[in-house]
């Protein structure tokens, strides 16, 4: 009988073994089981907000968004994965292997739509979505994507988006960024991505053992990104891309009083879209073209300034009084120094000159002999002054540009006088510096943000006196209208029935014989300044030719902005 | 005094009250469990439990000792239908273990527990205070042929309870220590032999109780989600239908087999300790009106019981719990089953006849 009573202790360790697994389960441990519990049946699944829209200073967008279509299978309601395929590989013309390959990468919860094909023309969503009853799981669906109405113009501002990399994912996730969205690479969109990015919003779903959503439990919306407001004029911008067309350059144009960019263009450019979408040929073509389309030449590229140099030799010399208005200075068609001959581009020489028809005709020997009379060190006084070899404040990327620091020989410094040798200058220091000339000695900070969600970027003190005495100003403004108006002034093209415009012709002598670029820097109109602008055409050969045509549609769209303009270039 | 009352004044109250508190429990739980796998399947278990227990009372009002005359001829039966199962069963989840009968499916292996221990208890009853060695090897003969016949279905679970049944009759019934250790030698010699007639599934399922998380969307998974949800219940559980791996459909066989787990998602640690405690009440009594017997033949018939209720209820606590691997064996009164609810009720009606018949003698 003793055996059966036994029994009994076996009853008894057999429920102790298992309360205390039980208190191991559920007492010690239930807090991390009811963890597990609840990651097994809830999915945040992300809502990514609308990007803020950039506006230009007229209100028109130039970076908005556009509504595409897309074709997405429903793993939860799919039925025949290989009947779907084999329709949308029909009807979009493209192989079967490449959309199952698209959808076992996206495929990730059975009621998230895997995205197969990015993008398909709306007459085809629309044949899709009529055939859609027949392949349960296909969907085709809108969606809205970064568009920039502007296409090419304005493009390096704007900038691009992109998807983030996979080493680039943990970082951006404390600032609230998703794997699948956007992130800015470029220019404003980069600058300004933390506020155009908004903040995402979610839905909490509960899911059962198959992945397949049960109910919607919370919801938070998105909220959009912050609307953004530019200085620049969109239309200026199209227009002025338009004008370079397949050449190569960049153009700035500025308020002259406040610095405000109204303009920045660089060609060759590119679509932004193209990165958005992650068109890969079309992103493969732009990395390796030799003309670097994805560079902003406008404030990175450093080109020798050649004869707009001139202006600053100019205004040196007469701050110096090493000249006056009235000095005559003979041009012989060449000047010799030491052993070396430097020629004036007129081999036959200008003659007699004094400084208003030396700007006129940009006679390199009567700025040389200034240069020599000024010495190297005020002129390098009065380069910087004016801005050269110092970052503008630009608040994107920028190139300082560059002066030598050391002592030049006499024929270095002569050719410094004209803009020649050891001397870089951006396309938009150069604009700054035909600003100083605008308004009256005032050296401007370019921006280009006015407001953000409604809230005006606060400025710097942003100018800064250049410290020329009125009379230097107005003689060498006077040789600038001159350089457009004057029969022999070798800005004729830049002239205009509509606006008065005042400039001053480039050419910067490249590495390739007899290839060069050709500047124009100016501003119009001429009594009350509305812009300031330095145009470049790289091998373009001289300034007066296609910058000068540039400057002076420049000039008449910001004599007459909008409707007027259109107008006027119809109407001849 | 009408044989009723007479029924009422002997009735082991207690006994039954467990197995009551069992059954509302479980159809308590059921309610919530099968909300999602079938919505007739709750109802059709409360009427299986209805069924079991008014056949249990009608049983408690016989005398075991007559209905013992036809233990050999059940025993029979019960083995016929378990070759019948093998040659035209209905196969389900990879197993043919039900037997279609007048519309019902029947799962004979739960007949043949209750037929193996009355046969076992006839034959062991009156041996002497140490079994011949010709009656031990008899009695493996008669718990040996139904559960290879259930090993074949394939159903290891429920194999192994005649192991269990035979162990605790034949240990009360005074089984010698030394042949009994012999066996169990032989037995563990036999295990790796054992293995090999394991199916493949049931050798996963050996593994992923070693280390689940080796295949955790495979053979572990049902331990890895059974797990989960016990352990998520905490203290008070997450309250009635609202166990997320139960009404979520996490939880695999959660009507049947992992009822526990949703016991314990649901009504948590206090709900578990509850049905542990339940059935210990239980088996007490079993065992207390074992030792009351003065029958030898209805104290074994009462041990095999204990031992078969002791064993399944361990076995399927202990596997959802992840303390033992994954076999497909019921919780006695609780599971999803017409088959198991309604034998298991028999037997208790049968051990009130016990109590009844053996306290006259």
């Amino acid at each position: 009988m003793d055996r059966l009573a036994r029994l009994r202790y076996l009853v008894v360790i057999a429920q102790l073994c298992l309360v205390a697994r039980l208190v191991h389960l559920q007492l010690i441990g239930g807090a991390h089981y009811r963890a597990l519990a609840e990651q097994n049946r809830l999915r945040l699944v992300p809502e990514l907000p609308p990007r803020g829209l950039i506006l230009d200073r007229n209100g028109r967008s130039i970076a908005g968004s556009q509504t595409v279509f897309r074709v997405a299978i429903v793993p939860q309601e799919l039925e025949d994965l290989q009947a779907v395929l084999t329709y949308v590989g029909a009807v979009v013309q493209r192989p079967v292997e490449s959309l199952r390959k698209e959808y076992a990468k996206e495929q990730s919860l059975a009621f998230l739509p895997a995205t197969i094909v990015q993008r398909v023309p709306k007459d085809l969503a629309i044949r899709m979505e009529e055939e859609r009853w027949r392949y349960p799981g296909l969907l085709v669906r809108p969606e809205t994507v970064r568009a920039y109405p502007l296409n090419t113009g304005a493009a390096h501002l704007l900038g691009y988006l992109s998807q983030p990399t996979a080493e680039e994912v943990p970082l951006l996730k404390q600032y609230g960024v998703r794997p699948k969205q956007l992130v800015g690479r470029m220019g404003l969109e980069r600058l300004l991505d933390h506020a155009l990015q908004g903040r995402s919003g979610g839905v909490m779903v509960e899911i059962n053992h198959r992945a397949r959503q049960v109910r919607v439990l919370g919801r938070r919306a998105s909220e959009s990104g912050a609307r953004v407001a530019l200085t620049i004029d969109g239309q200026l911008s199209s227009l002025i891309q338009a004008a370079f067309g397949s050449q190569a350059g960049a153009a700035v144009v500025l308020d002259p009083e406040t610095g405000a960019i109204l303009a920045m263009t660089s060609s060759p450019s590119f679509p932004p879209e193209a990165f958005a979408t992650a068109e890969n040929t079309a992103i493969r073509r732009l990395l390796n073209d030799p003309q670097s389309p994805l560079m902003n030449r406008a404030a990175v590229a450093g080109y020798q300034p050649g004869s707009i140099m001139k202006l600053v030799t100019a205004a040196a010399a007469l701050e110096q009084h090493v000249v006056t208005p009235a000095t005559v200075i003979n041009c012989p068609g060449s000047l010799t120094i030491g052993d070396r001959t430097i020629h004036c581009w007129n081999r036959d020489g200008h003659g007699p000159v004094a400084l208003r028809d030396a700007i006129t005709q940009s006679c390199n020997v009567y700025f040389m002999q200034l240069a020599r009379r000024v010495r190297w060190d005020r002129l390098r006084a009065a380069q910087e002054q004016i801005g050269l070899a110092h970052r503008t404040g630009w608040p994107m990327e920028e190139h300082s540009g560059h002066l030598p620091r050391r002592r030049l020989s006499e024929g270095e410094v002569a050719l410094m006088g004209i803009g020649q040798g050891e001397i870089l200058v951006t396309p938009l220091q150069a604009a700054v510096l035909a600003g100083a000339f605008a308004n009256g000695g005032w050296i401007v900070e370019p921006w280009i943000v006015q407001t953000v969600g409604g809230r005006t970027v606060p400025r710097r003190a942003s100018r800064r006196r250049v410290g020329w005495s009125a009379a230097t100003l107005d003689t060498v403004r006077t040789g600038m209208r001159a350089v457009v108006t004057d029969p022999a002034g070798t800005g004729r093209r830049a002239l205009s029935s509509v606006v008065t415009v005042a400039g001053k012709t480039g050419t910067a002598q490249t590495n390739l014989e007899g290839q060069n670029h050709g500047w124009f820097v100016g501003y119009c109109p001429v009594d009350a300044p509305k812009g300031a602008f330095a145009i470049i055409a790289e091998y373009g050969g001289s300034g007066g030719d296609v910058p000068a045509d540039i400057a002076r549609t420049v000039c008449e769209y910001l004599a007459l902005p909008g409707e007027d303009h259109v107008k006027l270039a119809t109407g001849r | 005094m009408s044989s009723w009352q007479r029924v009422a004044d002997e009735f082991d109250w207690w006994l039954f009250g467990a197995a009551a508190g069992l059954a509302l429990v479980s159809g308590l739980a059921m309610a919530s469990a099968a909300s999602t796998v079938h919505a007739g399947l709750a109802m059709r278990h409360w009427g299986w439990t209805a069924a079991g227990m008014l056949l249990s009372i009608a049983v408690a009002r016989l005398n075991y000792r007559t209905l013992s005359e036809y233990a050999g001829l059940i025993y029979g039966l019960s083995l016929a239908a378990l070759v019948a199962v093998e040659l035209a069963g209905a196969v389900r989840l990879g197993a043919a273990r039900w037997l279609s009968i007048f519309g019902f499916s029947v799962q004979p292996s739960e007949l043949a527990k209750l037929a193996t221990v009355w046969l076992l208890a006839r034959h062991l009853a009156g041996q002497g205070a140490v079994l011949p060695n010709s009656v031990v090897w008899a009695s493996l003969a008669i718990a040996g042929v139904p559960a290879v016949l259930i090993f074949i279905q394939p159903d290891l679970g429920s194999a192994t309870i005649f192991g269990a049944i035979w162990l605790g009759i034949v240990w009360v019934a005074g089984i010698r220590g030394r042949l009994l250790a012999g066996l169990a030698g032989a037995a563990l010699a036999a295990a790796p032999l054992a293995w090999h007639l394991l199916k493949g599934y049931q050798r996963d399922r050996l593994l992923a109780f070693i280390n689940p998380h080796a295949d955790p969307l495979g053979a572990g998974y049902t331990i890895i989600q059974s797990t989960i949800a016990i352990g998520s219940g905490r203290l008070w559980g997450r309250g009635w239908f609202a166990g997320t791996q139960n009404q979520l459909s996490f939880l695999p066989e959660r009507h049947s087999d992992f009822i526990f787990s949703v016991i314990g998602e649901e009504w948590g640690w206090l709900g578990c300790v509850a049905v542990i405690a339940l059935f210990g009440l239980l088996l007490f009594r079993v065992l207390r009106l074992a030792m009351a017997s003065a029958a030898p033949q209805g104290q074994l018939l009462a041990v095999g019981i204990f031992s078969w209720i002791a064993y399944q209820a361990c076995v399927n606590m202990g596997m959802v719990m992840g303390l033992l691997p994954v076999v497909g064996v019921p919780l006695p009164l609780v599971s999803y089953g017409g088959s198991s609810m309604v034998v298991v009720w028999l037997a208790l009606g049968l051990l009130q006849s016990v109590r009844r018949a053996d306290r006259e003698v």
